[in-house]
């Protein structure tokens, strides 16, 4: 095919009365010259988004390498927002830990003291919820987790909060555990601490080949005192 | 090509065969064939239509199985609060309906709008309108709740975007009842022509879109598997299926668990199956690969508690089937159940 410029070829023939294996033959031909540019330049336009398109995903999916480093800006200002997407589900690793979040509440009574809440445990919350559900609620499948998660990565490389995305991320789950302390804390309450409790699962029976760690002593981690305001409550 | 043209030219019958570009032999050149094909032969309806019922349904599902959480997890009430919702739109560049208005009242009248856009697009009415608003309420729902969402929701965003351009509507539809009723005055001749090219070509385009987005989805799934060590050793299944919000049967869960070879060939299996999926759609091997993705999705379904995951990803498998397989499979189920 010496004739890269596609789709301009129909145009240079006249007098066809149509397709050969058109279901209406002579579809073509009853196009005026005008009409025929038209389809031409749809044509073009369409095929090279869509080639256009698939190859940007595909950049963008792959691991970085020096076409996708180099044409970085233009790549992402096409995937974002609408077309991102992350097929990482139980990939490369499925998670090999329970995680387990509680919260606590606390109050300054009248006289100045302090009174803290047991742990309410968050995550028990949501795995009751998932038991026995043939279509568990995004609330407790996603919600916490998630959040979570993302709080957990944006911490991993702003641990000053210097970012407005982690801040933002740290009053989602602020919120979610105050939603979740206040079915349980009947009175009001000014401040929250979330604590995650890591877990290793344990290891199948039979001695694996990988050399993963020894299933360790859980991992407890504490963040710090969130102020409550009434209007959270 | 050459000997080819001299062969078939020799043929009465393509001689003086009609067509926008006829070679030297009196065939049209690749060229032409493929543009051809393009404007006038829209591939894959049956599929797409599949894609529209499907994922229709499984968005309307998905709406009144959280019916109960709905201010929860898109509302004013939501903890991703109306404010941090139009913040994150305002760095990304995301458009929601539901960020409009923060009163309980003009949510609720979206989420009736969402549920019966659903069901209209998986009924196929108006399609090419109902397609962009059901385009329109997914993107919506699922922007507003980015940080609630998983892969599941990723690709029915995905696909309500590409559907808009493809001709979903054409085949199993009210669309399609109402069709052949209408004829066009011949003065509009040219323009009904243009249009139907127009909408074939978009239709084309958008099935290639969609296909090739599986083709990355599940080559990028099972080669990020490759990287994990638990997936090479046989052990990943042993630990998704201890994820307590995976669980919704544990009893299950512990059975498939205590076989350890079934779950190392398992977890071989899936990684081989993504990734030959995008080489294996080309050849008869398609129909093995889409029947082991079926189980295994089947099995994620019930056993991960996953129905809305497993359910898009069922969904997206089904624009590989062709539309002669379908139409056979149509009739001989019309064979056996007769009406």
């Amino acid at each position: 095919m010496n004739d890269t410029s596609g789709p301009a070829v129909p145009l240079q023939r006249d007098g066809g009365t149509g397709p050969a294996d058109g279901q209406e033959p002579g579809a073509w031909a009853q196009l005026s010259r005008p009409v025929q540019l038209a389809v031409t330049g749809a044509v073009a336009l369409c095929v090279s988004a869509a080639v256009v398109h698939v190859a940007l995903v595909f950049l963008y999916v792959a691991p970085a390498n020096t076409v996708s480093r180099q044409y970085q800006s233009q790549i992402d200002a096409w995937i974002y927002p609408y077309f991102e997407q992350d097929w990482r589900l139980f990939a490369p690793d499925p998670q090999s830990t329970h995680q387990q979040i509680s919260a606590r509440t606390s109050t300054v009574a009248a006289n100045g003291v302090t009174q803290t809440s047991d742990w309410i445990d968050l995550t028990a919350v949501d795995d009751a919820a998932v038991r026995h559900d043939v279509f568990p609620s995004h609330t407790a499948q996603n919600m916490l987790r998630r959040a979570w998660d993302a709080y957990e990565t944006a911490l991993g490389t702003d641990a000053r909060l210097t970012s407005r995305r982690t801040l933002m991320l740290q009053e989602y789950l602020r919120n979610i555990a105050v939603q979740r302390a206040a079915t349980r804390v009947h009175e009001p309450f000014d401040a929250i601490q979330l604590r995650v409790v890591t877990t290793p699962i344990e290891q199948p029976s039979v001695r694996p080949v990988s050399n993963r760690p020894a299933a360790s002593a859980p991992g407890v981690r504490y963040l710090p005192w969130w102020q409550v305001t009434t209007d959270d409550l | 090509m050459t000997s080819d043209q001299a062969v078939t030219g020799a043929r009465p019958t393509t001689v003086g065969l009609p067509g926008p570009a006829i070679g030297a032999g009196g065939r049209p050149d690749p060229v032409t064939k493929a543009f051809t094909f393009l404007t006038e032969h829209a591939v894959s309806l049956y599929a797409a239509s599949l894609l529209r019922i499907g994922y229709g349904l499984l968005y309307l599902v998905f709406l009144l199985r959280e019916f109960p959480n709905r201010d929860e997890i898109w509302g004013p009430g939501s903890p991703w609060t109306p404010a941090l919702a139009r913040e994150l739109f305002g760095q990304t560049g995301w458009f929601s309906i539901l960020t409009l208005s923060d009163s309980t009242w003009y949510f609720e009248l979206c989420y009736f709008f969402a549920l019966v856009t659903a069901a209209l697009f998986a009924l196929g009415w108006r399609t090419r309108l109902t397609s962009v608003l059901f385009a329109l309420v997914v993107a919506s729902f699922h922007g507003r709740s980015i940080y609630m969402s998983d892969g599941g929701d990723n690709l029915i965003e995905l696909m309500a975007i590409y559907l808009m351009v493809t001709d979903c509507g054409r085949r199993w539809s009210l669309d399609a009842r109402r069709r052949p009723r209408r004829s066009a005055p011949t003065a509009q001749r040219q323009l009904v022509i243009a249009r139907r090219m127009l909408s074939t070509l978009l239709h084309n385009c958008g099935m290639f879109v969609i296909a090739a987005q599986v083709c990355v989805l599940y080559g990028a799934a099972g080669l990020y598997k490759v990287q994990g060590g638990l997936w090479r050793d046989g052990t990943a299944l042993h630990y998704v299926l201890n994820l307590d919000l995976f669980q919704p049967w544990p009893a299950l869960s512990a059975q498939v668990d205590s076989h350890l070879v079934f779950s190392a060939v398992a977890a071989y299996l899936t990684v081989l199956v993504q990734v030959a999926f995008p080489f294996a759609v080309f050849s008869r091997l398609k129909y093995v690969v889409l029947c082991l993705l079926l189980t295994m999705h089947l099995g994620i379904a019930v056993l991960l508690g996953l129905p809305m995951f497993s359910g898009a990803m069922i969904i997206a498998d089904a624009a590989f089937l062709s539309d002669s397989l379908i139409t056979r499979a149509v009739a001989a189920a019309r064979r056996r159940w007769p009406r």
